[in-house]
């Protein structure tokens, strides 16, 4: 009878897979097996697999160390097997498999797949590593209060660009690690399409901010984009780095997202001060060309302080 | 040789002259001069001290407000006591403030009437000759003479202008001319021989106020007292010639009283700036002293015009934003004292003027003084491509009304040449 049997790790990933066309196979230390694990917790005789023309069973071989189903303590003895049962032997695990075993649905290429060949296209790497490096550059030069000459802005502008390529090389490490394809190139394609979206949302933010008065009431709605942006990246990430079903990945983005804003939302709560005697207020302004909504009249503008006044008395009372 | 040496003994003898004098005034009035010191309950140690004087027979003691301003705002965290010049201790009791001029009334227990200071009825003529009396750093009771020399221009607050070492433990001692009358009261110094004394009158109003009604509650008489000086100051403000001055291409409203005064300041020599800046600031030189961490009643308007250089209008515009982002309050509160500032910012066209402005403003309350508040106003224009006008100000210690009507007023008056 064939018989397939699986070397795996603790944590159930696939190091061996053997196919068998015969009704007895020995698994132990000893070079004559079958099967030779290199365990020293195993045995030189250690586990029979015998099929006894109905069915296969399993026998331990009086082991110092013992052989179980998974995580049970029963010592097996003629153990009937299932396609799918896990043996424990030493520190070791095997998978029983039969021929008929079923196995998942095939998974559909991606739609995303068509974006992230795009993305890791060496010319579309070239352009947005380079897109992102000038951007940098370009806003050390603008907060620059003196006159900067072009090596100034070169140093800091490649080093951001460094820093900012630190993620996709660790995602990708990440995935060599854990046995999965290591697609540094589509990882470093996509991250860099997004940190320039992210440069994209700063300018529209900014617009926004300098557009709208402190009343429209939906600015937090600009807040959120840089959070699904980041969402959206790190679920590309996934997509390419690691073989997950569709709950895991979200879960995934879901927690990274949360603890790259929570984490930093955290930190400027705990850098809060008890009192802050400073007046924390939206400064932004952009040339005269961006302003494209109407503006206010004075007594517009004193009447909507109304509002402040109620405000802070209210708090005053309360304190 | 003659000519010098007579006029060498001439001097000599006038200062042993004043020397006799001053003694003659600090032996009798001595009995009637106090140290007054505030003793922190929890440590029995003294957390503050200043000088007072009698102005009753039955133990009505005049000092400064500043003196017991800890246990005005805090009552239960001090007490009050004096020391007499015979070394005896007593404790007083707190009567009534007038926090704008810095001057309190306490009292002490008396069993007999006592001796007291006389008041003048009359303003000093100038170059009179003064002395003050005080306990300075905790040495025990001197004289210092001095010169009279007429009101300070500068105050919208009346303070006399002294010519003579007032030091700080002074504060709250009386001032008297050689008839031994009280003409002012030590109340600050501006180093070497200036010091400022409140005019004698404004104790005698608060003493005669307190004769016709004492105040019930100090802290309900010190907000009617910084709502009335704020409302008169702003009034008079809103109320006087608004002259525009030019500032680089920029016209800026500055207010023709003189007790706010400018300053202005360039950066027209240094050739290697990106942006030509010029600066104009207008204060009021005084502040009301409400405790050593909280002081209102401050104004300021502040002005900058910016010109760009031979640089990208992006550009010019990130430094400029870098200027308007960090605005402060112009006084001195803590946590204890106002709430934190709430603010709102809009793009404004005043009509009739010929500029647009990004303008921001910001206001806090005061917990202790309800209906009184610390504002803030900055405005930058967005309406010139390599141009800018910055103008702000910030007010402490102004009701509502009072603050918009000069908000108001300000927005309307700042505009392009």
């Amino acid at each position: 009878m064939e018989i397939i049997i699986e070397e795996i790790s603790r944590g159930h990933k696939l190091i061996g897979r053997h196919k068998f066309l015969k009704d007895s196979v020995a698994i132990g230390r000893g070079y004559h097996n079958d099967i030779i694990v290199s365990d020293p917790h195993v045995c030189a005789d250690h586990l029979n697999i015998n099929f006894n023309g109905e069915y296969w069973t399993v026998s331990d071989a009086n082991t110092i160390n013992g052989s179980f189903i998974e995580d049970s303590k029963d010592l097996l003895n003629e153990h009937r097997v299932e396609s799918g049962d896990i043996i424990t032997l030493g520190k070791s695990q095997i998978r029983i498999l039969f021929p008929n075993h079923p196995v998942e649905e095939s998974v559909t290429f991606s739609p995303f797949e068509n974006l992230i060949d795009i993305a890791r296209n060496p010319a579309t790497i070239v352009f947005s590593v380079l897109l992102f490096a000038i951007s940098t550059g370009y806003l050390f030069y603008l907060n620059n209060p003196k006159d900067v000459t072009f090596t100034q802005l070169f140093v800091p502008a490649i080093k951001m660009t460094l820093i900012f390529g630190l993620w996709p090389a660790g995602i990708a490490l990440v995935s060599l690690l854990t046995k999965h394809d290591t697609r540094f190139l589509s990882q470093l394609g996509i991250c860099f399409v997004f940190f320039n979206l992210m440069w994209v949302n700063d300018i529209l933010e900014r617009f926004v901010q300098f557009n709208v008065s402190s009343q429209w009431p939906f600015v937090w709605l600009i807040a959120l984009i840089p959070i699904a942006l980041s969402f959206c990246m790190f679920w590309f990430n996934c997509i390419i780095g690691f073989h997950t079903t569709k709950k895991r990945r979200i879960a995934i983005c879901i927690g990274l997202t949360a603890l790259l804003f929570g984490g930093s939302a955290l930190i400027k709560i705990s850098k809060k001060p008890e009192f802050n005697p400073y007046p924390r207020y939206n400064a932004t302004l952009m040339t005269p060309d961006f302003h494209v909504t109407s503006s206010s009249s004075v007594e517009e503008f004193v009447k909507d302080s109304d509002k402040l006044f109620k405000k802070v008395s209210k708090k005053a009372k309360e304190d | 040789m003659k000519g010098i040496i007579t006029l060498l003994l001439f001097t000599v003898s006038m200062i042993a002259q004043a020397t006799e004098q001053a003694e003659e005034i600090f032996k009798q009035l001595a009995p009637s001069l106090y140290q007054i010191r505030l003793i922190d309950k929890t440590s029995g140690e003294k957390s503050s001290i200043g000088s007072g004087f009698q102005i009753t027979d039955d133990g009505l003691i005049g000092t400064n407000y500043h003196v017991i301003s800890g246990y005005a705002r805090h009552p239960s965290k001090y007490r009050m006591e004096y020391l007499d010049n015979l070394g005896n201790k007593g404790q007083l009791e707190l009567k009534s403030v007038d926090v704008i001029n810095d001057l309190a009334l306490v009292k002490r227990e008396t069993t007999q009437p006592m001796p007291f200071f006389a008041i003048s009825d009359s303003v000093p003529a100038k170059g009179e000759e003064l002395f003050s009396l005080g306990n300075p750093h905790d040495l025990g009771m001197i004289v210092v003479p001095g010169t009279y020399n007429g009101l300070k221009k500068e105050s919208f607050n009346d303070r006399i202008h002294f010519t003579g070492s007032v030091n700080s433990g002074m504060s709250g001692g009386p001032v008297v001319n050689a008839k031994t009358e009280v003409v002012g009261i030590n109340v600050a110094t501006s180093g070497n021989q200036i010091g400022f004394l409140v005019p004698h009158e404004k104790l005698v109003a608060l003493f005669n106020n307190y004769k016709i009604k004492p105040p019930e509650n100090i802290e309900a008489q010190m907000l009617e007292q910084l709502v009335e000086n704020q409302n008169k100051l702003i009034s008079t403000i809103l109320n006087s010639e608004w002259q525009l001055k030019q500032l680089g291409q920029g016209l800026i409203p500055t207010v023709d009283v003189p007790y706010i005064r400018c300053w202005g300041d360039s950066n027209a020599d240094k050739t290697d700036a990106l942006i030509l800046t010029a600066v104009a600031n207008c204060t009021l030189e005084e502040d009301t002293f409400v405790s050593s961490n909280f002081f209102t009643g401050a104004i300021e308007m502040d002005y900058r015009y910016m010109q760009g250089k031979d640089l990208s209008d992006t550009k010019f515009y990130t430094l400029y934003e870098q200027q308007i982002k960090r605005a402060g309050p112009g006084n001195k509160a803590t946590k204890d004292d106002v709430t934190e500032f709430q603010c709102q910012h809009d793009i404004v066209t005043p009509s009739h003027q010929n500029i647009k402005n990004k303008a921001i403003f910001c206001t806090r309350a005061y917990k202790d003084f309800a209906g009184l508040y610390d504002v803030l106003y900055i405005a930058g224009s967005i309406d010139q491509n390599n141009r800018a006008l910055v103008s702000h100000f910030t007010i402490a210690g102004v009701q509502q009304d009072t603050a918009m009507a000069f908000t108001k007023k300000f927005m309307e008056s700042v505009t392009w040449k």
